[in-house]
């Protein structure tokens, strides 16, 4: 983070703290009798340096040292038709237009839409923890966050190209396609939304969701970047109001064309990224448990020396889990590793990204009902890469409206 | 809106107060009236939850009523009495009633009679609670047991939010849908009538209360 953004994080705090004189809206802002609503929420995220990378979206950017302002608008043109929309500025001054959609409900009184532009993610059951006040922690799940090494612009020409880039996936490069350094892939990205067409709809206890995109699950576009759609689904069901059982499906296109047509002729359908998650949430009284596997398989073309026949695999499984102390006053928990699938390369049967976990267990304090306080202490190891291990403490206001 | 709460706050709180010197007789009478809410608060909106869709169709909570009350109460007013029991229901996504006023030492049940989860909770100085999440046909109770304004809220559903104004004293009123009130079997005195809505005390007028019969009084909230 900037030395700027440390400056406005601090002015937030303090913001945050003299805020009982409620200088800051408490509730959404309501224009033209209802028919446009505005929100907003505040993040500051204050973390050590990340020598692992272990939380970086990028080989620029952390998701834990971040000043990050969004704010999201609602236009409801009448009944049927609204258009929502949601800007942010990361890092206290990447400027991005996240969300931009518009939403019809063809029959008003049925809880059935339709959503068209750049929409919110299908896939997953934590797709929102980029959101602070989503987030029962500060770190985001490894599967929503965690760079592996594979890039939809570059490919390893041989297995051993793909293994000398275990563990380094903020900052990966491989022998095809561009050769600049860049990040990998996470095995579902949030933060960027992608641009497509959804249905969602709740029929009795079945909320489902479906989608067709230009992107992948793993590389969300605003332009397509190859000739696929990535079709994703999600349906979860509550037997009782305590418990939500969810599945996710997903299958898309991930590599770029400029690096399909570099290897022409032995893609196929070899290019394509399949996502399979299911999903668990328990909560009663003070208690919220959530846990969620993942399993992600990015195929790759056979072409030159690169001979791996099955799809990379990677698997995450997490575990979080919050208890309420006090009102107010709550702690957190959650494990999160990742697994990937073993290759064959000329140093053995490896796999082809270094495991990875974390722990990270927390307090939260809420001052009033949308300014909140975090602090957590994170533990991250790997088996690969320069940094294995890292731990560290990190802070984190919140105010939304 | 903090600050106009603690105003209000304060202001419950001088109910603590016995008005002697002010009381002329043990005969009986009241302060009867309408609280002429002139602009009614706009309902608080869902905020534009982008990746939340299909949402239900919820109640608007009733903004038309107020709360009136003395701001000073007859020392008679502060005897022992039993605690009672009232409900704030959690129906479509609203509190109903949107204003519950009670005496300290009642209990507050909050049924949950939707179909999804609610978690009821209060940061309020007056009352700071949280209920945790339970599920429909289930109930769960908090004693008010401090005098003060207590601004009730779902963790869950952040549009939804109602107020509880508990007293130390008997003679409040939540006016009904036109406004009225009534503050029956007040001694004869001097009082000062307090009009309250959404969040803060927006009115006072002094009021004398004859010795039998209605002191008639309005109440304008600009």
């Amino acid at each position: 983070m900037t030395r700027l953004g440390l400056w406005l994080a601090a002015l937030l705090v303090g913001t945050a703290v003299s805020a009982t004189a409620q200088v800051l809206p408490e509730q959404p802002i309501s224009l033209a009798g209802g028919h446009v609503v505005f929100g907003g929420e505040v993040t500051a995220t204050i973390a050590p340096p990340d020598p692992g990378f272990f939380n970086y979206t990028s080989y620029e950017y952390s998701a834990i040292r971040n000043l990050r302002f969004s704010v999201s608008g609602e236009v409801r043109v009448n009944d049927r038709v609204q258009l929502l929309g949601e800007v942010r500025l990361d890092q206290g001054r990447v400027f991005e237009a996240y969300g931009l959609f518009v939403r019809v409900r063809p029959f008003p009184s049925r809880r059935f839409d339709l959503q068209a532009g750049r929409i919110p993610p299908t896939f997953g059951a934590l797709s929102r923890t980029s959101y602070g006040s989503s987030n029962i922690l500060i770190g985001q799940p490894l599967a929503y966050q965690y760079l592996t090494s594979i890039r939809a612009d570059a490919l390893p020409a041989t297995a051993d190209d793909l293994l000398r880039m275990r563990g380094r996936g903020w900052l990966s490069n491989f022998q095809v396609g561009n050769l600049a350094p860049g990040p990998g892939l996470p095995l579902v990205n949030t933060s960027r939304w992608d641009t497509g067409i959804q249905a969602h709809g709740v029929t009795g206890i079945v909320d489902w969701t479906g989608s067709i995109t230009a992107g992948s699950l793993s590389d969300p576009r605003f332009h397509d970047n190859n000739r696929g759609r990535q079709v994703a689904g999600r349906a979860v069901v509550r037997p009782i109001a305590a418990v939500a059982i969810g599945v996710s499906a997903s299958r898309g296109e991930w590599l770029d064309r400029t690096l399909q047509d570099q290897v022409a002729g032995a893609t196929g359908d070899r290019t394509r990224q399949t996502a399979f998650g299911g999903d668990l949430e328990y909560s009663s009284g003070p208690f919220l448990v959530r846990g969620e596997v993942i399993r992600s398989m990015w195929q790759l073309p056979v072409f030159g020396n690169l001979h791996l026949e099955d799809p990379l695999v990677a698997i995450s499984s997490l575990i979080e889990g919050r208890y309420k102390i006090a009102p107010g006053v709550y702690a957190a928990l959650r494990g999160d590793r990742l697994d990937f699938s073993k290759i064959h390369a000329p140093r053995g049967i490896v796999e082809w990204e270094a495991q990875t976990w974390r722990i990270e267990t927390g307090l939260g304090y809420s001052l009033t009902r949308n300014i909140m306080f975090k602090g957590s202490y994170q533990r991250n190891g790997r088996d690969g890469g320069r940094v294995r291990k890292d731990s560290m403490l990190v802070g984190q206001v919140v105010y939304w409206f | 809106m903090v600050l106009k709460s603690l105003g209000a706050l304060l202001g419950v709180l001088l109910v603590w107060l016995p008005a002697a010197g002010t009381v002329e007789a043990r005969q009986s009478g009241g302060v009867r009236g309408r609280l002429d809410i002139r602009r009614l608060a706009k309902t608080v909106e869902r905020r534009p939850d982008l990746a939340t869709s299909a949402a239900a169709p919820r109640d608007v909570p009733d903004l038309r009523r107020g709360v009136v009350y003395l701001e000073t109460a007859p020392r008679s007013a502060f005897d022992e009495r039993e605690p009672g029991r009232a409900a704030m229901d959690q129906r479509n996504e609203t509190f109903v009633p949107h204003v519950l006023a009670v005496m300290v030492g009642t209990v507050v049940d909050f049924p949950n009679s939707d179909r999804i989860y609610h978690n009821v909770f209060s940061l309020s100085r007056a009352k700071r609670f949280d209920l945790g999440r339970y599920a429909a046909g289930r109930s769960k109770g908090v004693v008010m047991d401090r005098p003060g304004v207590v601004r009730v809220l779902c963790e869950i559903h952040s549009h939804m939010n109602a107020f509880i104004l508990v007293f130390n004293h008997p003679f409040f009123d939540v006016t009904d849908a036109e406004g009225r009130f009534e503050l029956p079997a007040l001694p004869a005195g001097t009082y000062t009538v307090v009009g309250w809505y959404e969040g803060e005390a927006r009115v006072t007028r002094p009021v004398v209360v004859p010795p039998s019969g209605w002191a008639d009084i309005d109440l304008v909230v600009p």
